[in-house]
């Protein structure tokens, strides 16, 4: 049974069809790469799965409809990762980390067994953070601010990630760093990854699947070598993507 | 391994536990008549343990007079307080509170139009202008909040103070139609756009002391939540707080502390600002902390607030709301040009 | 980025205005005491034109006296000294504060008074008159339409462009402005005079005079026992009138002294004074709506009051018909009910 399935999904504003009756499904296991132009609907799908927009259609997690879900149980399955912006007020690194752990402890008086306590060691160790711990979140640089972030989310220790361009503005060091990080996760823990991505060379190095999506509607999903090709590819950005691609990477050689 | 505690340490506790007890002491002791600690103490003690109290004015001076209203000051400037770092947290903005979003005009004018009208509660004498102020500081902040995030789903600082100058307009005006129509009862109405603690009893200080508990406990065991939405809404939906839930419980249990402030003491503006404000530089933005931590500080705030209103043009009475409004705009003016700075 | 920033600056300044306007309204007292209050000048507004209102009495009466036996243009000196001249004897007037209205009633004169301010209630009669409203709304175009050839009003919220734009439309504008019994009866010669009712003013003068010689004779206090005045009740902020209010002087006319004499004008007071200053007798001036304890009953139930001495020996008496605060005729009956009240009900106790 494929871990996550996606029905009939369509998301309207208003008279505005941004997501136009979209299904497919995902094997645990793999990277899902979301790929498409700007204004396609790439990151209203992702909202739509964790619940964050409303929508018609269906969201299954091995086949239970996600809308009966308890926000928590949504949690400890799904975590999300954005662009981070700065934020209001001087959180320290931990207390962010922590908060990854809300799903397993929601109530005031459930008490913090040692495994969340662990659990916050290892993302902070992971990440690189423990030094940082204490810090506030207003004087980290980006990249610290992003895998402070993504430390939250080893910290919830979801079994799939959705990741919404979180390395967009991130300095290249550190789009590497964070996307090390999650390869490493995935192969270690065996979990699943969908992504929301621009950049069509960061998808076919990391995917093992990609979803093709322009304007609200799906172009085809399947194997990241069976969609990237140069007819579909055409198609979307009217323009040669291979040629184009394989010339810019030329211009590396040697 | 160093581990830093989240939570409320017995050591902050002490700190400002014995802070507030300290400020209560010295608001007691100190007043418009000027009475001798020994007899104050002693007409204290004395009705503690039942004992025969003293002849003379100090007794109901203290007693009657004092006494129960820097108790209802301090459970004011508490609530208040809270509601304003729950509020801040909540919307993710410093100067979110419920004198400069309008929610405690908006409560006014529930109690204003109860009185106007004469909606009350059969046996319940008091229980008309309160409900009625609870209500209407709900319906307001569903109105703003609404509107404000129609206007800029963000909720920049901008928009918080642009729609909380609207609304308070807005309810200014309702307020003058309401007067309009009831014309007889001017004096009562005035009442509650001023803000006075004089007579306070001490039943006022039971039911303030009753809804701290009930409401404050709950936005207390809110605290995790509020750390969430603090950093982000989104962020918070993402590790699974019930975003709708957590926000319709902390904006009930905010209205209802402020209905039921409004309803005893009038409008005192900017308590919740200034207190959560300082708290923080303190003792960190974390909600375990910040919120305990701001019960005492706000109870502190306006306990201090109230001694300057008794003292200052002694023997007359400075509206207390004159002397929190007078403090809190120069804090609103550092806080907003702070805020301002970093983004 | 800019335009934003200028917004936001705006936006500050606008709610801090707000806010300081708030302030305002709980420092005027005018506000907080009974409403019709808001129309009888609380005393500070005319403590600074001391010299002026006392030329003026002289010059009005004066006048008075030379319009006796000519017909022909009336000349006289309002209460902020301006100078107003009317050809003959005025037949159409509006009256906007309260007091003045009660003197036009008791110089025989309410059939001449066209329109009133809206919070005249006395005598009851005036309410059949139409009405206008007065103070911080002044309705300028209401007041025209009803053609008088004067209005009578106070200095309080009238600006110098209601003035103008009244007598640009050809209403003269006669302002009336007593702080004191003294200018009270400098009010009634004036409105007097522009009547054509100077005999009339003259007996209610006299009549006053004699009223208030009547009870300061038999009033045997020697200025020792205390009373306290309370404007406003405990649940709004306890006001008293202090020094230069008409209970002041009233309360020294019958050999008592206002506990509360340190302080000028109106004033919020500390609750706790009250109980220290123990006053021997209180007044309270609170409306009575019907419902619940009556002010007298609100008194003597507060907590900690049982020891002040009023309230032992019950010795309050609440005026609500401003008897005490309107700077008219009825300060005399205020004068003897409160003589009565201190001197032959308590007296009997």
């Amino acid at each position: 049974m494929p871990i996550l399935e996606v029905k009939n999904l369509t998301v309207r504003y208003g008279n505005l069809t941004i997501v136009d009756n979209v299904s497919f499904s995902l094997e645990q296991g793999r990277w899902l790469m979301i790929i498409g132009p700007n204004g396609a609907g790439k990151s209203t799908i992702a909202k739509a799965i964790t619940q964050g927009v409303d929508y018609t259609g269906q969201v299954l997690w091995e086949g239970m409809d996600i809308k009966q879900m308890k926000p928590t149980e949504i949690a400890k399955r799904i975590g999300v990762l954005t662009q981070s912006h700065l934020m209001g007020y001087s959180f320290t690194v931990e207390e962010v980390v922590r908060l990854g752990r809300y799903s397993y402890a929601p109530g005031i008086f459930s008490p913090r067994d040692d495994q969340d306590i662990e659990q916050v060691e290892a993302a902070l160790e992971k990440t690189g953070l423990a030094k940082l711990r204490n810090q506030s979140i207003l004087t980290l640089s980006g990249g610290e601010l992003q895998r402070t972030f993504l430390a939250q989310i080893f910290a919830q220790d979801p079994l799939l990630l959705l990741l919404d361009e979180p390395t967009n503005h991130l300095d290249l060091l550190y789009q590497k760093q964070v996307l090390g990080l999650i390869r490493d996760w995935i192969r270690t823990t065996g979990r699943t990854v969908v992504s929301v991505v621009h950049d069509l060379s960061l998808a076919k190095a990391y995917g093992t699947d990609a979803l093709l999506i322009n304007k609200g509607k799906l172009v085809t999903v399947g194997a990241i070598e069976e969609v990237l090709t140069r007819e579909n590819l055409h198609a979307v950005y009217d323009m040669d993507v291979n040629d184009w691609m394989c010339s810019l990477l030329g211009q590396w050689q040697g | 391994m160093a581990r830093s505690q989240e939570s409320f340490r017995l050591r902050d506790f002490l700190f400002f536990g014995i802070a507030t007890v300290a400020v209560f002491a010295l608001c007691v002791c100190v007043g418009s008549v000027s009475i001798p600690l020994k007899d104050t103490a002693r007409a204290i003690w004395n009705s503690i343990w039942g004992l025969p109290v003293p002849e003379g004015i100090s007794n109901p001076i203290i007693l009657s007079v004092r006494l129960p209203r820097v108790i209802c000051v301090a459970l004011v400037g508490a609530s208040l307080s809270i509601c304003g770092g729950a509020m801040q947290g909540l919307l993710k903005n410093p100067l979110a509170d419920g004198s400069t979003l309008g929610v405690s005009s908006g409560a006014s004018l529930g109690a204003v139009i109860a009185i106007a009208f004469n909606i009350t509660i059969p046996s319940f004498p008091f229980a008309g202008t309160m409900v009625m102020a609870i209500i209407f500081a709900f319906i307001s902040l569903l109105l703003i909040l609404s509107l404000a995030y129609r206007l800029d789903y963000s909720l920049s600082t901008n928009t918080i103070i642009l729609i909380g100058v609207i609304y308070s307009m807005f309810v200014s005006a309702t307020m003058s139609l309401v007067i309009t129509f009831a014309y007889d009862k001017l004096r009562h109405i005035t009442f509650w756009t001023m803000g006075s603690l004089q007579g306070s009893s001490y039943q006022n200080a039971l039911v303030l002391l009753g809804a701290l508990i009930i409401f404050g406990g709950v936005i207390l065991s809110r605290a995790r939540e509020l750390n969430a939405f603090a950093i982000g809404e989104d962020n918070a939906r993402h590790i699974g707080v019930n975003v709708k839930g957590v926000k319709l419980t902390i904006l009930i249990t905010v209205s209802a502390l402020i209905g039921v402030c409004v309803s005893i003491g009038g409008v005192i503006a900017f308590v919740g600002l200034v207190t959560p404000h300082m708290v923080r530089m303190i003792v960190g933005p974390n909600h375990k902390r910040l919120l305990p931590a701001s019960v005492f500080a706000g109870a502190i705030f306006l306990m201090l607030a109230d001694l300057l209103a008794r003292i200052l043009f002694n023997p007359l009475e400075l509206p207390i709301g004159v002397v929190t409004s007078f403090i809190g705009s120069f804090v609103f003016v550092i806080i907003f040009y702070r805020s301002r700075q970093v983004s | 980025m800019k335009f934003i920033r200028l917004l936001a600056t705006v936006c500050v300044l606008a709610l801090l205005l707000t806010f300081v306007a708030a302030c305002d309204k709980k420092a005027a007292p005018e506000t907080t005491t009974a409403a019709p209050s808001t129309e009888d000048a609380p005393a500070e507004t005319t403590a600074d034109i001391p010299e002026t209102t006392a030329e003026a009495t002289t010059e009005a009466t004066g006048e008075a006296d030379a319009t006796d036996s000519a017909e022909g243009p009336i000349t006289v000196t309002d209460m902020l000294d301006r100078e107003i001249t009317l050809t003959e004897p005025a037949t159409r007037v509006v009256a906007l504060t309260a007091s003045d209205c009660e003197i036009i009633w008791a110089l025989g004169a309410g059939d001449l008074l066209v329109g009133r301010g809206e919070y005249c209630d006395y005598p009851a009669e005036v309410l059949d008159i139409p009405s206008v409203q007065s103070g911080a709304e002044t309705n300028i175009e209401q007041i025209i339409a009803l053609e008088p050839q004067i209005i009578f009003m106070n200095k309080m919220a009238q600006s110098e462009e209601t003035v103008a734009q009244l007598e640009e439309a050809g209403v003269k504008v006669v302002i009336c402005d007593a702080a004191n019994i003294e200018e009270v009866y400098t009010s009634i010669a004036l409105i007097g005079s522009v009547m054509d009712k100077n005999d009339e003013a003259n007996a209610v003068i006299e009549g006053m005079k004699a009223d208030f010689a009547e009870v300061a004779e038999l009033a045997t206090g020697d200025g020792t026992e205390t009373v306290y005045f309370e404007v406003s009740p405990l649940e709004y902020g306890l006001w008293t009138a202090g020094n230069g209010t008409f209970m002041n002087e009233i309360a020294n006319l019958i050999g008592l002294k206002n506990c509360f004499e340190d302080v000028e004008g109106w004033g919020e007071i500390s609750e706790e004074q009250v109980l220290e200053r123990n006053p021997d007798y209180i007044v309270t001036i609170s409306m009575y709506f019907g419902e619940g304890p009556t002010p007298v009953e609100e008194i003597l139930s507060r907590k900690g009051w049982g020891d002040v001495t009023a309230v032992k020996n019950e010795a309050i008496l609440n005026l609500q018909n401003n008897e005490l605060s309107r700077p008219g005729p009825r300060l005399a009956d205020g004068a003897k009910l409160l003589y009565e009240f201190v001197y032959v009900t308590m007296a009997r106790k």
